[in-house]
């Protein structure tokens, strides 16, 4: 990582398979890079301090809030956001399910939900329905979709 | 500072021409801590946040009052509560007869809509002609207030909102002053401007479900038929508009009840305007009325689903009409069932289950049908197939999909072949969305248009030469599978469509100026939670609830309408509550942290039943699903908790200070 500016960093990141490369304000968040500098705007900044989880985007396999990651500690990682889920055309067998299951109401929190449950999956630690909710509480739906969202990740995660 | 473009205040603000609602910068005066006081254009966001922290405001002190509770000797009586009448009456409560009776106070706190995305508006001018892009609930109401205040003729302004990510209220009236901020904003410097809310200024400046303090008397004979009701609920309104929610709604229409009063005041407050919120009034108001049901049926030791059976009531005892239908019976009978409610034992705190104590709580619950005059049209042509237009818009309870359906039904096309334009004022006219009437108001226009298209497809079929279908009388041709057919003919709808060119068909409906019967959607609510008795911790476990909705177009969609009602529910009865610093008027727990709205870990079991609902007086039939599932369930978790515990909370939310101690 060198220096250009005072305040700017030269970020290298893998995001959905391709390699980007550019410079990133100090202060700016991950959240920050891939909505207004890469244009990547199905990770929301809904309350831009990790208390609701729509901005959660996978950084190396780990499900992480990008609101509260600094671009600059992203340097040589790999990142997946929803726009990266789907494969040549295919949705991820996670994202078939929110749709079987009405897993969504207004959208707003489901690719947070999805990436979530995708890097929950990964972890192995949601035995059953219980630790599921508790492991996806990080995830804010105001719809109160909830319920629909945990069958859809039970139902996944089954198959 | 870099990239500032223009700051506007109260000084430099262009005078907006007309305002029916209180606008920004057009007057010196601050009515409440949080607003906003100047705007700041700038080139990027980051600019414009840096900016408006840099601008330096002085203003001269002077009294406030941040809450109602020390001023609630001034409350006043608001010229409606919601829709409704402010006060009612209904025999003589106070010479009834009162064999028994209780009198208690219950209170609900500030809560907020807190939809997940947060209200964003951008504005352009072209000359005098004005296009917002914004996430609003009702895109018709936003362009005629936008051209008042402009003083624009209303063809020259354009209201588009494509999408929302929920609202719950939030995206209406109180969002309308940041639309002519931002439009003010890009007249000013000439280029559009876009504007967004953060989620810490979402606590302040999108409105709130107000708070209430709710008195209920409640007098009844020993064997539980209700003599009489008051329901006296004082609320706060802000300094500049005024609002009360119709809290009183369900005590004049659930119970045959010979006498019953009921009456809104409210009290001025230094403090942001208050507006609906999900099942605005009748959230609120049923706690109160639901938990006092439950206070008189411990009291004469009634089971609290037998003593709501007892005051069933065959007609609206509020207005005299007969109900329109009313199946409030059977979800009684239909959650009552699914619950396992017979086995409850009436012994306060008997249920255990290893150190936790288990507690059965029900409510009964009713909504009011509201619809709105819809204008719809129907298409079919060549390239694009069958589409529906309808200028209202989507909050993500899936009206998009209802809009499709509804076409894809009537003409026999598979549903994925149906395209839906919504959330524009190029469109025809449409309600806008809230209080649980889009589809209740929708269905009717939608319904017509397609009939008149259909009519329409047919006639010509059999007019046409070339058609294998022609000469034959059109009742006897049917259109189903995309196919017209009759006589043993048919022809495919896109070959005749694609022969003879497309045809579109326009509806315009209105619900009954004077409807000969009172329509409401009926619910009723029963709820197992578990107490920690240590920690006071308080769990719902599962939930059975039945509802009566009128005609349902999508059972899975209102499934997921009435879960949603009930999980905000949840999260009125055990968490949300906005905390004022009385001193500053400012919001302490601004953010989502500190303000705790119901998470996937708080989720119960749920067992949701839709009971048949014919209702013969209403166009479509449909009553809505969105508003009821908040309705009742507040009260059901304070009854379950006071069934575990014998501790009664009345004042919300129910948390672990609430039971320890």
């Amino acid at each position: 990582m060198t220096r250009r500016f005072l305040d700017h960093t030269e970020i290298a990141m893998s995001v959905n398979g391709e390699p980007r490369r550019g410079a990133a304000p100090a202060c700016a968040t991950l959240l920050d890079v891939l909505r207004d500098e890469l244009g990547l705007t199905g990770a929301k900044r809904a309350c831009d301090r990790g208390t609701c989880g729509a901005c959660t985007v996978l950084v190396d396999d780990r499900r992480i809030y990008a609101c509260l990651a600094l671009a600059a500690a992203q340097d040589g990682r790999r990142v997946v956001t929803i726009e990266g889920l789907a494969r040549g055309g295919e949705l991820h067998p996670i994202q078939r399910a929110f749709v079987a299951h009405d897993a969504l109401q207004c959208g707003y929190c489901t690719p947070g939900q999805i990436l979530s449950a995708v890097g929950l999956l990964g972890e192995g630690r949601a035995t059953d329905e219980a630790s599921l909710r508790e492991q996806m509480s990080g995830n804010l739906c105001r719809c109160g979709a909830y319920p629909n969202i945990v069958a859809a990740i039970r139902d996944a995660a089954g198959a | 500072m870099p990239g500032v473009v223009a700051v506007l205040t109260h000084a430099s603000a262009p005078r907006i021409a007309s305002a029916r609602l209180p606008l920004l910068l057009q007057d010196p005066a601050v009515c409440f801590a949080g607003q906003p006081v100047a705007v700041v254009v700038a080139e990027t966001v980051t600019q414009a946040r840096r900016a408006a922290a840099a601008v330096e405001v002085t203003c001269e002190a002077s009294a406030a009052i941040t809450t109602m509770h020390p001023a609630l000797d001034r409350a006043y009586a608001p010229r409606s509560a919601g829709h409704v009448a402010t006060d009612s009456r209904r025999g003589d409560p106070e010479r009834a007869p009162r064999p028994r009776e209780i009198a208690r106070r219950y209170t609900t706190p500030t809560q907020l809509h807190h939809p997940l995305e947060p209200p964003f508006v951008v504005a352009r001018w072209d000359g005098d002609a004005l296009v917002v892009h914004t996430t609003t609930q009702a895109v018709f109401a936003h362009r005629q207030q936008l051209a008042d205040c402009f003083g624009v003729p209303v063809e020259r302004v354009r209201v588009v909102s494509r999408l929302l990510g929920g609202g719950f209220g939030g995206k209406g009236r109180a969002w309308f002053p940041y639309l002519v901020l931002c439009a003010m904003a890009a007249r000013h410097v000439a280029r559009p401007v876009a504007l967004e809310l953060t989620r810490a200024e979402m606590f302040t400046l999108i409105g709130r479900r107000q708070e209430t303090i709710q008195d209920l008397r409640i007098a009844a004979t020993s064997h539980g038929e209700l003599t009489a009701i008051t329901h006296d609920t004082v609320a706060p309104t802000s300094m500049y508009g005024e609002y009360a929610d119709p809290t009183a709604t369900v005590s004049r229409v659930l119970y045959a009840c010979p006498h019953v009063a009921t009456s809104h005041r409210l009290v001025r407050v230094h403090a942001p305007q208050p507006n609906p919120m999900r099942a605005p009034g009748e959230g609120p108001g049923s706690f109160a009325l639901e938990s006092a049901l439950d206070e008189l049926a411990h009291e004469l030791g009634i089971d609290p689903l037998a003593l709501r059976l007892r005051n069933h009531t065959e007609h609206d005892p509020h207005t005299g009409l007969p109900w329109s239908s009313n199946q409030l019976r059977a979800c009684y009978r239909v959650a009552a069932e699914a619950f396992g409610w017979a086995a409850r034992p009436r012994q306060i705190g008997s249920l255990r289950e290893g150190r936790h104590r288990l507690g059965w709580g029900m409510a009964g619950a009713c909504y009011p049908v509201y619809r709105m005059a819809s204008h719809a049209e129907v298409s079919v042509d060549p390239a694009r197939g069958v589409v529906v237009r309808c200028g209202t818009q989507d909050l993500g309870t899936g009206t998009t999909t209802i809009l499709a359906q509804l076409a894809a039904g009537a003409l026999g096309v598979p549903l994925g072949d149906v395209a839906v334009e919504i959330g524009d004022t190029q469109l025809p006219e449409g309600p806008y969305s809230g209080g649980a009437h889009v589809t209740a108001s929708v269905t009717p226009a939608v319904e017509q248009a397609v009939h008149r298209l259909r009519h329409q497809l047919i006639e010509r079929a059999v007019a046409d030469p070339a058609s294998p279908l022609s000469g034959l009388a059109p009742e006897r041709v049917a259109l189903t599978g995309g196919t017209l057919t009759g006589a043993g003919r048919a022809e495919p709808l896109a070959a005749l469509v694609a022969r003879t060119g497309g045809l579109a068909c326009t509806a315009h409906t209105a619900p009954d100026p004077e409807p000969r019967a009172s329509s409401y959607a009926h619910g009723a609510v029963f709820v197992e939670v578990a107490v920690d008795p240590d920690l006071g911790e308080v769990r719902v476990r599962r939930i059975c609830a039945a509802y009566a909705c009128g005609r349902i177009l999508n059972p899975l969609l209102a499934h997921s309408q009435l879960v949603g009602g009930l999980v905000l529910g949840i999260g009125m009865a055990l968490h949300e509550a906005t905390v004022t610093d009385a001193r500053s008027g400012r919001v302490v727990n601004a953010n989502l942290a500190d303000y705790a709205i119901a998470g996937h870990a708080d989720m119960p079991r749920f067992e949701i039943a839709l009971v048949d609902d014919d209702d013969p007086h209403l166009a479509g039939g449909v009553k809505g699903t969105g508003m009821i599932g908040t309705v009742g369930i507040a009260a059901a978790i304070a009854n379950a908790v006071f069934h575990a515990t014998g501790r009664r909370i009345r004042d919300l939310p129910i948390r672990l200070e609430s039971l320890l101690g």
